[in-house]
């Protein structure tokens, strides 16, 4: 492996200095002068028509400055992508509890409270559809005004279907010697990100524009749908995206509309506008992870070959749209698991309910499907009678195979590595015959505590794949001070990716990661480089760095030649020294000096598009993704059989990451997506009752605290990809992808007991089923009226 | 009311209603924002700070409570040199700090878990980090952090400089 002077070596992240100060910045903590505090009156109704909305008594209220709804903006506040279904307030029906319908500013809190307390809304409820194959039967309750229907092929509550399709899996599943057919189903998740959203605005001089502090992951889409919804101009709205307290995929959405919110309200104030969300609003008015339910039928022969696969999913998408039908793309590609199969069929459908809305959350869909085919997988080894490992090894896709899409692999596929690593750090082989041993030895004691051990493998397309085009932009800049300045319109909201960022360009430039200041996401600084999502930063926006580093250093390359009086390919370096054939060192700052003297712009931007990809909705076949992140997970369980309690007792990872850029960053990631999926196995389901979230705050909704994971060992595959900078690819979602079916698989390993519904709680792992429900808590929480 | 009580080293006098939160107080009539708010119902530990040296949820505390007593802040924990002690350096190195929200909390339970044990073992850390939730890191960086950061203090290798206040007594952990 190549020699690196920055990558792979111990760093700083380039924002911790300030976080561990308490001195960081988010959202909330702004507090500028003359500024106005928000909030919005939100639906306590999970459907219902605006059958009357004033918000004109709000304004009598002593201290109210400003009530809006969605006639202060174009075309209602009418926003979304890929289907444009939400506003910035409802417009005439509302369609989950915890829609916004209307918003105020006012002095202090007293006021805005009296002030959304003054406001006339009157609802009409309507009946809502809260079970997704319900909401997709004919004669269902429609949930918006026919989104996608077209006069002639009306779709109901149907949001959008996706396919894969190869072969003939019903002729071969009919003719395999083991058939596995069972049913499987996921569970809302919430983000938990420990900040809670917030956005301030600042209007400018004269009402000529306006800055939005948002801590949205894509500050270009946040801008671009306040120009859109204001009705003003790119060069008279600024996005800037202060610290992130967390986003796992979850800030998106619902902040494009607390920012156009805050937006109006400060154009039609002239001061500036926070809005800070409690945790009950933020749990109740966010978006969550879809829950899904996946319908598996493997085929296999004796031996454990692997012949059809089928797999149908349905998606809830609750109230709206939001990213959504990218989501369920994701899933339905990744449905079949990282396996050769002679032929392939899923089929994913995705529909509208009453219940809250759905959208990004690491993993992106593929959390979702590898959860059930990594326990479908399991279900088939038991079945034959073959080790679990042994099955994926010799079913698992392999440089130069063809997958179930019909797209041709590289070289860069280690499947099988991270499948063997795994085995040989966890010491798989002994434990599961011991284990399994000594479980049967207490099989009749219902007190005894029992221990499994599980695997999952996965496979995770790099970046946006066919979900949108994929390109990032950056720019670099040397200063009089011979500092240097960075940007991205890539974000970092936590994930370490300015630091990644750094290191990039100070390995392309040979100069001290110290001199380059990484800028914060700003859209009057960075250029749109789409959205940062999709794991996409380390390779998407890795590369436009080095690609614009590389720039900026042929310009030094060229002073420096210049000065040699020798040709560009004589230069060599040493640390930040430029040596010419008189191998006499000359220093970055003197070459800098040297490049201004002769007439060279010492600054760069620079373009990476990802390499060509394509996906064909109709035939269910392409190149969906250009690549793909590979990986394995063991987990080591204890199962309180007395109780139901599981305890995950360690979890080994092994990831084909290609070269790790930023070690402490990687392990950072690793172990927090494992913790996720933790939380996603064992505890973490946000349930709808008729539409009324049963879980608004961290007393009733549970995370993993420190004493619920375990020590965690990260072993990572270093095969260099070629279309990564420096070899490197993504981490940030397949940390967690394979981690709850690991820990499902070890939990059957010691129990016996095949828990197909998430998550494996207590009363599931211990009954079977979930006890029944002591009532509901319909009160909506808000304490917001509801007419 | 007048609320006086010493805060960060500095005796402080600030009027405030006498129903708002310690942390209510400190974010919006102090100014002092390092100290976040999660969930404001006791279950997250953002808002932790040390009460008389014991690690306590701002957000549960009545701003009038803090009265006569020392309250420490993440803005009252530095390093001699007015950076970061030894504890928040070993955040930084160890790669603890991710979104860095939590941040200020957990810094503040693993000084009350030093000032109480320079030989805790992961699982005592562990214990003692249960009532502060951390949703990026998966906790074992900021394991590794307190852990490093004992074994420094307990060779007096490091220039040793906590709180600006002394904890004076053993620090309890006191959760929600």
């Amino acid at each position: 492996m190549a020699e690196f002077q920055y990558i792979g070596k111990p760093t700083e992240r380039v924002d911790a200095l300030d976080k561990v100060l308490g001195t960081a910045k988010y959202a909330g903590d702004y507090r500028l002068p003359g500024m106005l505090h928000a909030r919005c009156l939100r639906s306590e109704l999970p459907h219902a028509r605006i059958v009357r909305l004033d918000v004109t008594p709000a304004l009598q209220v002593p201290g109210v400055c400003a009530a809006i709804t969605g006639e202060d903006y174009v075309n209602h506040g009418n926003f979304g992508y890929p289907v444009a279904d939400m506003y910035m307030l409802a417009h005439e029906r509302v369609r989950y509890v915890g829609d916004a319908i209307a918003a105020v500013a006012a002095e202090d809190e007293e006021s805005l409270a009296a002030g959304l307390a003054a406001i006339i809304c009157e609802l009409e409820p309507l009946p809502g559809v809260f079970d997704p194959e319900e909401a997709l039967q004919p004669d269902a309750t429609l949930v918006g005004e026919q989104p996608w229907d077209s006069p002639t092929e009306p779709r109901g509550n149907l949001l959008v279907t996706h396919i894969v399709r190869k072969g003939d899996p019903d002729s071969l599943l009919a003719a395999s010697e083991v058939v596995l057919d069972e049913h499987y189903s996921t569970a809302h998740q919430e983000h938990a990100y420990i900040e809670t959203e917030a956005a301030v605005a600042v209007p400018w001089p004269n009402g000529s524009g306006v800055t939005v502090y948002s801590p949205s992951q894509s500050p270009f889409n946040d801008r671009n749908n306040l120009c859109k919804v204001l009705g003003l101009g790119v060069e008279n709205v600024r996005v800037i995206q202060p610290p992130v307290g967390g986003a796992f995929g979850g800030k998106d959405d619902q902040l494009y509309q607390t920012s156009g919110q805050v937006a109006r309200l400060a154009l039609l104030t002239g001061r500036p506008v926070r809005m800070a969300f409690h945790r009950e609003e933020s749990m109740i008015f966010s978006y969550k992870r879809n829950p899904m339910r996946v319908h598996i039928r493997l085929g296999a022969d004796r031996t454990g070959k692997l012949h059809a696969s089928k797999v149908d999913l349905v998606v809830d998408s609750g109230a709206y749209s939001a990213i959504t039908p990218f989501v369920a793309w994701r899933g339905n590609i990744h449905a079949m698991g990282a396996y050769r199969y002679d032929a392939c069929h899923v089929d994913t459908h995705v529909a509208y309910t009453n219940n809250g809305y759905t959208g990004a959350f690491r993993g992106f869909g593929n959390t979702e499907a590898t959860a059930c085919i990594e326990q479908a997988m399991d279900e088939l080894a038991d079945r034959l009678g073959i080790d679990p490992i042994d099955l994926r090894l010799l079913n698992g896709l392999r440089p130069g195979d063809e997958t179930a899409h019909g797209q041709r692999l590289g070289d860069d596929v280690a499947l099988i590595e991270c499948l063997e690593q795994v085995r040989r750090v966890s010491d798989w082989d002994r434990k599961r015959r011991e284990y399994t041993e000594k479980n049967a030895a207490v099989a009749g004691d219902p007190l005894a505590i029992r221990r499994g051990i599980g695997i999952a493998s996965f496979f995770h397309g790099l970046s946006l794949g066919a979900e949108g085009a994929d390109f990032a932009v950056s720019t670099i800049q040397v200063h009089d001070d011979n500092s240097l300045s960075l940007t991205s319109g890539v974000t970092d909201y936590g994930t370490g990716s300015r630091t990644v960022f750094t290191l990039i360009a100070a390995e392309v430039l040979g100069l001290k990661p110290e001199r380059i200041h990484m800028y914060r996401p700003d859209t009057d600084t960075a250029h749109d480089s789409g959205p940062t999502v999709a794991s996409r930063a380390t390779v998407v926006g890795g590369n436009a760095v080095r690609v614009t580093a590389e720039r900026l250093n042929s310009v030094l390359v060229n002073a420096a030649s210049d000065l040699f009086g020798c040709s560009a390919a004589q230069v060599l370096r040493d640390g930040e020294f430029f040596i010419g054939p008189q191998e006499e060192p000359v220093g970055f700052e003197d070459i800098v000096k040297h490049a201004r003297k002769i007439g060279l712009t010492l600054s760069a931007r620079g373009r990476w598009d990802a390499p060509n990809i394509h996906w064909s909705l109709e035939s269910g076949t392409g190149k969906p993704y250009f690549a793909y992140h590979y990986g394995a997970q063991v987990a080591e369980v204890t199962v309180d059989m007395g109780t139901g309690k599981v305890s995950v007792v360690k979890i080994w990872a092994a990831h084909n990451t290609g070269t790790v850029l930023f070690p402490q960053g990687i392990l950072g990631q690793l172990y927090g997506g494992i913790t996720q999926g933790i939380g996603y196995a064992l505890m973490e389901r946000v349930v709808f009752d008729q539409g009324y979230i049963q879980a608004t705050n961290f007393d009733e909704y549970l995370i993993p605290t420190a004493l619920d994971v375990p020590e965690i060992e990260g072993h990572f595959v270093q095969k260099p990809f070629s279309a990564g900078p420096f070899g490197a690819k993504n981490i940030g979602e397949p940390a967690m992808v394979p981690t709850a079916p690991a820990i499902l698989n070890a939990i059957y390993h010691a129990t016996g007991r095949r828990i197909r519904d998430l998550p494996a709680n207590l009363e599931r792992v211990l009954l079977g089923h979930d006890l029944r429900q002591q009532g509901s808590d319909r009160a909506c929480k808000l304490g917001l009226k509801a007419g | 009311m007048k609320i006086r009580f010493t805060l960060n080293g500095e005796p402080v006098s600030v009027e405030a209603p006498a129903h708002i939160s310690l942390l209510h107080m400190l974010r919006d009539y102090i100014g002092l924002t390092g100290t976040k708010e999660g969930c404001d119902v006791g279950e997250c530990g953002a808002c932790s700070v040390l009460l008389d040296g014991k690690l306590v949820n701002s957000c549960l505390v009545l701003a009038p409570q803090a009265g006569g007593r020392t309250v420490v802040t993440i803005e009252g924990v530095r390093g001699a040199d007015g950076g970061p002690n030894d504890l928040q350096q070993n955040f930084i190195d160890h790669g603890a700090v991710q979104c860095g929200y939590c941040i200020p909390g957990m810094v503040l339970a693993g000084e009350a878990l030093l000032a109480r044990t320079l030989t805790p073992t992961r699982a005592e850390t562990r214990e003692a980090l249960s009532g502060n939730l951390c949703r990026c890191t998966g906790y074992q960086q900021i394991v590794d952090a307190i852990e490093a950061t004992a074994a420094e203090r307990r060779s007096g290798a490091a220039g040793r400089s906590t709180a600006a206040e002394p904890v004076a007594q053993p620090a309890e952990v006191v959760h929600g």
